[in-house]
């Protein structure tokens, strides 16, 4: 004999058959989608589509959306940081033009040394009769090698050291960027011609090449004999490394940005003293 | 990290600039150049509470009575200001603010520190009374003879710049 409850249960199968086939089939799906859920390809194959489709949508429609505010932004910081822009364009542009005149003065000066190499052997013959050196020896002396001794970056403005890099152990080197800096003041402020830059200092044996930037300038101490052609390499040595050191900064500034670097320290200076040994240690001039 | 600053020694001519870095930095290139292009660099590193090793460099610029006279290519970069004026010489301080202001406009927004000289030779009540009577804020008051206030004027420096 069925109680109240059992006889109760009868009549909803009697009367809810449908409820309870569609109920069933809710079930089965839920778990189907539990098995795509957990199932990353299976996920993917059904998700990838939607993101693509979006990141497609998205990426043709930076030029509208976007475009208008980096060209914006960009305008506006290189209104305000002349100077920088100057610094970063300054190696490029620089180095064209150099390179060009270069070329041309290399031209007319291999035409001149043809012409004159006899007065050259001669006055060296001259000078070895008349004088105690032999001729072999001053052909030597005239053959010798300018080499790099030294190389410093510093801050233009304060003298500050950036980064040095020395073959021998010299006095110290901030003390020396800051006479550099305090002699290069003085004859820039002495004989102010329309902004130019003191460009070499000759000390006895020794010559002092600096190459100023907006910010910056490299000095390079030469010894030995120090012609243009050597003079041109000295510049390419300088223009590619400084060309190398706004990277740096500049990739540190996309670092920042992105949130990545540390505390927002410049590029440090044995990152410098490395880049400077790299371009300026084995350098052939 | 090492950081590198760039301190500035003003006052007029006979101060004791010279006597004061001299008194700091124990070892000095020789200044015989300081007459010809009129300043004389030297250097020395100091360790701050805050962990810091800062190397400060000292510009010694000649000394004139004339403070706008002074060649605006040493000013420039200029991190600190240390003003030095001599105790016992009132031309050397009486016009202090005219000089401060020029100094201001000509570095602007770097920490100035005021320093009075050669209290060796005075009495220290009589240079007080002094400076109240010519209303003038010194921050330190040294003798590079005796190394009195010294190194305290030139640290509170380096502090300043580490901040």
């Amino acid at each position: 004999m069925m109680n109240e409850r059992e006889r109760l249960e009868v009549l909803k199968d009697i009367l809810f058959t449908d409820d309870r086939d569609y109920a069933d089939k809710i079930t089965d799906r839920i778990v189907q989608l539990e098995q795509i859920l957990h199932d990353r390809n299976k996920l993917s194959g059904k998700v990838d589509p939607i993101v693509s489709a979006q990141l497609e949508a998205f990426t043709k429609s930076i030029p509208d959306t976007l475009g208008p505010v980096i060209t914006a932004t960009l305008k506006e910081e290189i209104k305000h940081h002349k100077d920088e822009v100057v610094d970063a364009l300054y190696p490029v542009l620089g180095k064209m033009i150099k390179k060009y005149i270069a070329q041309e003065m290399k031209v007319l000066s291999e035409k001149i040394d043809e012409q004159f190499s006899f007065v050259k052997s001669a006055k060296r013959k001259i000078r070895s009769i008349f004088g105690n050196e032999k001729e072999e020896e001053l052909l030597l002396s005239e053959l010798s090698m300018a080499k790099i001794e030294q190389v410093f970056l510093i801050e233009r403005e304060s003298g500050i050291l950036k980064g040095g890099y020395s073959k021998t152990a010299t006095i110290d080197e901030e003390l020396i960027s800051g006479m550099l800096t305090a002699i290069k003041s003085f004859v820039e402020d002495a004989f102010n011609k329309g902004g130019q830059s003191l460009e070499l200092i000759e000390y006895e044996l020794y010559q002092i090449h600096i190459q100023s930037f907006v910010t910056h300038y490299v000095a390079v101490v030469i010894s030995g004999n120090y012609l243009t052609r050597s003079k041109n390499k000295v510049q390419d040595l300088i223009f590619n490394f400084y060309n190398k050191y706004m990277a740096m900064n500049l990739d540190l500034v996309m670092d920042l940005g992105q949130g990545r670097g540390e505390d927002g320290e410049p590029v440090t200076r044995s990152d410098i003293e490395k880049e400077l040994s790299k371009y300026f240690g084995n350098a052939k001039i | 990290m090492q950081k590198s600053k760039k301190v500035l020694l003003l006052g007029h001519f006979g101060v004791g600039k010279t006597s004061l870095i001299r008194r700091f930095v124990s070892d000095s290139f020789s200044d015989a150049y300081k007459v010809t292009i009129g300043v004389h660099i030297t250097k020395k590193v100091v360790e701050l509470p805050s962990g810091t090793s800062l190397s400060m460099i000292l510009w010694d610029l000649e000394g004139t009575d004339e403070l706008h006279l002074i060649r605006n290519a040493y000013l420039m970069g200029t991190h600190g200001v240390i003003f030095v004026f001599d105790v016992t010489r009132p031309a050397t301080f009486q016009n202090i603010q005219r000089d401060l202001d020029i100094i201001q406009e000509k570095v602007k927004k770097v920490p100035v520190l005021v320093v009075g000289n050669k209290m060796d030779l005075v009495d220290p009540a009589d240079v007080k009374r002094l400076l109240e009577e010519n209303d003038i804020q010194s921050d330190y008051m040294t003798s590079a003879k005796t190394g009195d206030a010294v190194n305290e004027a030139f640290l509170e420096m380096a502090t300043q710049l580490d901040i």
